[in-house]
């Protein structure tokens, strides 16, 4: 285990240069470049403020706003596991020529797609902002959530891949599965509209709920609670003990995702 | 040393080991004990000998892969649709463990400063032993001991990104071999320099030629300093002044007490670099020892192999015909030679299997019914030594009489380089008319071939060439061991040149100054 860190360590600049490559090449080539992240979540929130402001009469406030909170981080994940399945099948040439720690492939997608989040994250401050919304000192755990959902992904992405490499019908999957789990993730529509029953079962199950419910709590309900203390009744900022609960669980999803992927990635050689 | 600390080294390595236990199997000439030859002038490098691999019963087991499901429905159907599916036939849902024992109990150390070759025909293990020491693989069972870095060179260009640059490549495939960046950046001037592409570097090398990509990638891996050097048949990169740099600059790594591992089906190129060999054989090793001695071991070996297969052959083919089997007089032609006794033209192809061999064409006017190779005393067989005197006997059968046929006959290496190809009309030999069963003689005074297995082939034509009566193509093989009272040994001809040697310009030499001999030089 030791042997593994240090290893890890050695090679940490491969894993910079991983997440540069990635972020390089879906960059370069392309006019709008970096825009590109940025254009994709914002599309979607024109379309998704469409249906459900113009079309479906929905009654949040700032509903662009609702949306675009839970989209970017929703974005993180959908493309981190995506990509993270992939990552090993996807470069078994590397694989089978040159030893390197393999966990850094797939951990590079979720950083690479972190970067693009942090990236993405003034944008959001902007559209607050220019929505005439405020930012409560809450915003100071934000840092703590990002941590949070990095560990979950990471996590997610180590089984997915490791799993692909043995059944690759995984990534066909999880091509479906992913918006299934946008679906059951309340990223257009809210948390507190969910039957308190079933949403006890989602946010175990799902810790993406947890995290996008936090992000809206302290980016979103808090922002609007200056604006129009009476539209959101809770107030206060995110639940210290819940954040904690999903932090552990993150931790834990971690911790097994790369035992998991430990134990296979020695035979990763010659399945490719 | 700037390199990072070894990655992969194992505590049952001790620091210093003893002088070397030589191998599993006690072949035992020192391997790798400091070979003169290899140490430049400029290579005083006094480098402790250390133990850098182990492998300690070491066995790899490869499912072969059909057997196992490697999808959901695969899996799913496996477990409920045996009866059902469709894909396959029902003899292969019986779940049998089809294995593949690539390596099996392989005990081997490599120490620093050795030149290491593994030797052995296709799947005896090569691949998979290197696989092992880079890590690509683990063992099955036993142990695989690996101490410092180890750069392969198993496909040159490993990582390269086409959309990024040459120089935004040299640093990741630098950081792929395990390097940091400032690490790399003190090896970047060299490694463009190596490779000759300063004006290129800056470039996609989507837009280079594949040429350029392996020089490269051949300058990357083989200047990250690596304590472990490992080339699977590489060095056919570039052009002859590039390959002549990169075997300077593996003999400069080796100089100073890196570890080189070269597998390579080209053993004349083993022998002169490296100092040690081992023969893999089915997994398992064969021998182990100086390089020379396993390469002429594993030589006699295939040659034996060759010949047993050749006389296995031989037999079958002289059994065939039927109560002439064993005489001295040739045997009857084939069936559908006869036949075109009737049927003029063309080869008939209705009786008999041999005719529609590949590699044979011709009318059949003249049918060549078999090549016997004679020793000095007249004695058939397959296998002879450089400077043997050797007769080729083309037997033939015509069916009516030709006048002044031609005969001819090619000989190629085995790998299909074509030697020479003498025939009557070239050497205005004049063979009247033949008819009926008979022989031609070809006699080789000396022969001047090295050891190796080589084919031959044989025709009958017309007299001026326009006609094939009889062309068999590299159908007929014979072996030539190399010769023991000969020191040569290197490429495929003995052509007793002689060596003389000039004046002396200098004056000043002193008269017995020992030059030393160039590197890679035995």
């Amino acid at each position: 285990m030791l042997a593994r860190t240090r290893d890890i360590v050695t090679y940490r600049d491969l894993l910079r240069n991983l997440v540069v490559r990635d972020l390089k090449v879906r960059y370069r080539g392309s006019f709008v470049g970096f825009l590109w992240s940025l254009l994709n979540p914002l599309l979607l929130m024109g379309v998704y403020w469409f249906v459900f402001t113009q079309l479906l009469k929905q009654g949040k406030p700032q509903f662009h706003i609702f949306v675009f909170v839970a989209l970017l981080p929703w974005n993180w994940c959908a493309s981190s596991v995506l990509g993270g399945i992939t990552s090993i099948v996807g470069n078994g040439h590397l694989i089978k020529k040159v030893y390197f720690p393999r966990e850094l492939l797939p951990l590079s997608i979720v950083i690479a797609n972190g970067v693009n989040f942090l990236l993405a994250l003034p944008v959001l401050f902007l559209l607050i902002f220019l929505a005439g919304m405020h930012f409560s000192t809450y915003i100071l755990w934000l840092p703590l959530l990002i941590l949070t959902q990095a560990l979950f992904l990471a996590g997610i992405s180590f089984f997915l891949a490791a799993l692909n490499v043995f059944f690759r019908d995984t990534q066909a999957i999880m091509e479906v599965g992913i918006q299934a789990w946008f679906f059951l993730t309340p990223i257009i529509y809210d948390a507190q509209d969910v039957l308190p029953k079933l949403a006890y079962w989602m946010y175990w199950l799902n810790p993406m709920a947890s995290i996008i419910s936090n992000y809206r709590i302290i980016l979103y309900n808090n922002g609007l609670s200056f604006l129009d203390s009476r539209l959101v009744p809770a107030g206060g900022g995110p639940d210290p003990a819940f954040m904690l609960r999903t932090l552990l669980t993150s931790a834990l999803v971690l911790v097994l995702g790369y035992l998991f992927f430990r134990s296979l990635s020695r035979r990763f050689g010659e399945e490719l | 040393m700037t390199s990072p600390a070894p990655a992969h080294s194992i505590p049952d390595l001790p620091a210093d080991a003893p002088a070397p236990s030589a191998a599993a199997n006690g072949h035992a000439p020192g391997p790798g004990a400091p070979t003169p030859g290899l140490r430049g002038p400029g290579a005083p490098v006094a480098v402790p000998r250390v133990k850098v691999i182990k492998f300690s019963h070491v066995s790899k087991r490869f499912a072969l892969h059909q057997q196992r499901p490697s999808s959901f429905q695969e899996m799913l159907t496996g477990l409920f649709g045996k009866g059902r599916r469709l894909t396959q036939p029902p003899a292969e849902l019986v779940p049998v463990a089809r294995e593949f024992w690539a390596l099996r109990d392989v005990n081997m150390s490599v120490y620093t400063g050795e030149a290491l070759g593994i030797i052995g025909e296709n799947g005896s293990g090569k691949s998979t032993t290197l696989k092992l020491i880079s890590r690509i693989l683990y063992p099955t069972a036993g142990s695989v001991s690996v101490r410092g870095k180890v750069s392969a060179l198993l496909e040159l260009g490993t990582g390269f990104h086409p959309d990024l640059t040459g120089r935004e490549n040299v640093y990741l495939n630098g950081s792929l071999l395990g390097l940091n960046r400032r690490q790399m950046d003190a090896r970047y001037g060299g490694i463009v320099r190596f490779a000759e592409l300063e004006r290129f570097i800056d470039t996609p090398i989507k837009h280079w030629s594949s040429g350029m990509v392996m020089r490269l990638g051949f300058a990357v891996a083989i200047n990250v300093d690596p304590d472990i050097l490992i080339t699977d048949e590489v060095l056919a990169v570039g052009d002859e002044a590039f390959q002549r740099k990169c075997l300077e600059q593996i003999a400069q790594i080796r100089r100073l007490g890196k570890t080189i591992i070269f597998v390579s089906h080209a053993l004349e190129a083993v022998r002169g670099l490296c100092s040690r060999v081992i023969w893999l054989d089915q997994g398992r090793v064969r021998a182990d020892g100086a390089a020379s001695a396993v390469i002429d071991q594993y030589l006699d070996y295939a040659n034996e192999r060759h010949r047993t297969r050749l006389l296995a052959e031989y037999a079958t083919r002289h059994a065939t015909p039927g109560p002439l089997a064993d005489g001295s007089s040739p045997p009857p032609a084939d069936a559908e030679l006869d036949a075109t006794d009737d049927d003029e033209g063309e080869v008939t192809e209705e009786p008999g299997p041999p005719a529609a061999q590949a590699g044979r064409w011709g009318n059949g006017q003249v049918a060549i019914t078999d090549v016997t190779f004679l020793d000095a005393q007249g004695a058939p067989g397959n296998v002879f030594t450089t400077g043997d005197r050797v007769t080729i006997r083309i037997s033939y059968h015509a069916p009516q009489r030709i006048d002044h046929p031609v005969f001819g006959l090619a000989i190629y290496t085995e790998s299909g380089v074509h030697l020479n190809g003498p025939n009557t009309r070239f050497a205005e030999y004049d063979v009247p008319f033949i008819a009926g069963d008979g022989h031609i003689d070809y006699l080789i005074p000396a022969l001047p071939l090295l050891g190796g297995v080589y084919d031959l082939t044989v025709a009958t034509t017309n007299h001026d060439l326009t006609e094939t009566f009889d062309h068999q193509h590299r159908r007929y093989h014979f072996v030539v061991q190399p010769n023991p009272q000969l020191a040569e040994r290197w490429g495929i001809l003995y052509i007793q040149g002689e060596w003389q040697v000039g004046a002396c310009d200098v004056e000043d030499a002193p008269a017995d100054a020992p030059a030393d001999p160039p590197a890679g030089a035995d």
